[in-house]
């Protein structure tokens, strides 16, 4: 999650071809990526789309050390193999269906800033979700940095130690109950200052400056 | 390990467009019931818990592959109606970073806000019995936990005749090999091997699950007690004591 700032850097700063790609056009890709991985189910087929999704990856210039977060939801798909019996055919299938999916919404994600996402959301979802999708985007870095800032704290308490299984458990709970705490302290500013600004539901978002 | 991890294409599309359609249908009634003003007031709420339970999500437990929802103590503090709508929110972001695929999204947010809000309701109940923020959170958060994930459980054996289904699909095109017909038969008798094995999966969740549901509801009952030690009018327990 610390690499979500890094990716919104990243959808801003750089400048390639899928970067200059409108939004919706990102988006409706992203839905067929979602639609061929549903109905494909040929690893051959899974193998091209993979092939052709790694390959818009590196050509949109992003750095290599975001490809390991394309990696990371095979953790959980690791866990439905003990269904199949560890056939390897199936094992294979999920494992492709998994980094499809995720190095399309990666590559999303890391082009696309997440204001245009949301906006361009915002014409088919209904408006209080896509308000509420961009207030938690942007309440996740208020508490990061309220979470920066923690980590002295609890680092001073022990922090977390195999050793001290229940000091770092009660250390752990105590810095998401601050993290709430003033989180919800952030949430009574930020409405405060919604309210001044006439907020009825709804963010409207300007475009790129 | 309460909600599904699944990606997208492994589940039936009958199973996750009905969890589409019912999340619709459930998050329509409930919104109809929140005040405008409310919604508006408590926004700022909604996002910042929502921001706190992807949050949570985000921290692994590596042995068991386990990670805290934290969805009992933002049921308890935001609420049965727009816990659904935060529910719907983390999902939707986690699932853009691999915690589930994108078509399990309205599944998901069932299991899930069945927590919050099976856990909103048990806090308040047992609060009123027992009188102690400690024992209440712990008890009402391995509940709902519990619940949410025999729930989970439920509906992936909904999608069994799928798995086989995708298990025993033939290959074409470049990856049609040509089997001997002695090979046929010992891979014949592979495939009866190769059934699905619901069993051991269930065999396989529950424990893990129990040991998730126990560091889960210790964490929430510590936050819990943070939380009451420090702002008590948050966990909006005025009406339990009178």
């Amino acid at each position: 999650m610390i690499q979500l700032s890094y990716l919104d850097y990243l959808a801003v700063e750089r400048n390639s071809f899928f970067h200059r790609l409108s939004p919706e056009v990102k988006i409706i890709g992203m839905i067929f990526v979602l639609l061929a991985i549903v109905v494909l189910k040929s690893l051959f087929g899974f193998f091209l789309l993979y092939g052709i999704l790694l390959t818009f990856f590196f050509l949109s210039r992003i750095p290599f050390r975001i490809f390991s977060l394309t990696l990371y939801p095979l953790i959980f798909a690791v866990l439905f193999i003990f269904i199949s019996s560890f056939q390897i055919h199936f094992i294979l299938l999920i494992f492709l269906k998994v980094l499809c999916g995720s190095i399309g919404v990666v590559l999303l994600l890391a082009t696309t800033p997440y204001p245009l996402i949301f906006s361009t959301l915002g014409r088919v979802l209904p408006s209080p979700f896509v308000t509420a999708l961009f207030l938690t985007y942007r309440s996740i870095f208020i508490l990061l940095n309220i979470l920066e800032e923690t980590q002295h704290a609890l680092y001073l308490r022990g922090g977390f130690q195999w050793r001290h299984p229940w000091r770092s458990l009660i250390n752990i709970s105590n810095a998401f109950g601050h993290l709430i705490i003033k989180g919800i302290d952030a949430s009574e500013k930020m409405n405060e200052s919604l309210m001044l600004r006439g907020f009825k539901n709804k963010i409207y978002y300007r475009g790129r400056s | 390990m309460s909600h599904i991890h699944l990606p997208d294409g492994v589940l039936p599309v009958w199973l996750w467009a009905s969890g589409y359609i019912v999340a619709i249908l459930v998050g329509a009634i409930l919104f109809r019931w929140i005040k405008k003003e409310e919604l508006t007031r408590r926004f700022p709420l909604l996002g910042m818990m929502s921001a706190i339970m992807v949050l949570g999500a985000a921290v692994e437990i590596v042995p068991i592959a386990y990670h805290v929802n934290l969805t009992v103590i933002s049921g308890i503090l935001l609420g049965p109606s727009l816990i659904f709508l935060a529910t719907l929110v983390v999902n939707l972001i986690l699932a853009l970073f691999g915690h589930g695929g994108m078509t399990v999204i309205g599944l998901n947010t069932l299991i899930l806000s069945i927590e919050g809000i099976l856990g909103y309701y048990l806090f308040h109940l047992f609060y009123r019995v027992l009188k102690k923020v400690a024992p209440v959170t712990f008890g009402a958060t391995f509940i709902a936990l519990l619940i949410s994930t025999l729930a989970m459980i439920g509906v992936v054996s909904l999608g069994t005749s799928h798995y086989k289904e995708l298990m025993h699909h033939q290959e074409g095109g470049i990856f049609k090999f040509h089997l001997s017909q002695e090979e046929e038969e010992q891979h014949e008798g592979e495939r009866m091997e190769g059934e699905v094995n619901l069993r051991r999966f269930v065999s396989i969740i529950l424990p893990l699950g129990f040991i998730g549901w126990l560091l889960e509801g210790l964490i929430t009952t510590l936050i819990g007690r943070y939380i009451y030690r420090l702002r008590p009018d948050l966990l909006n327990l005025e009406k339990e004591i009178s």
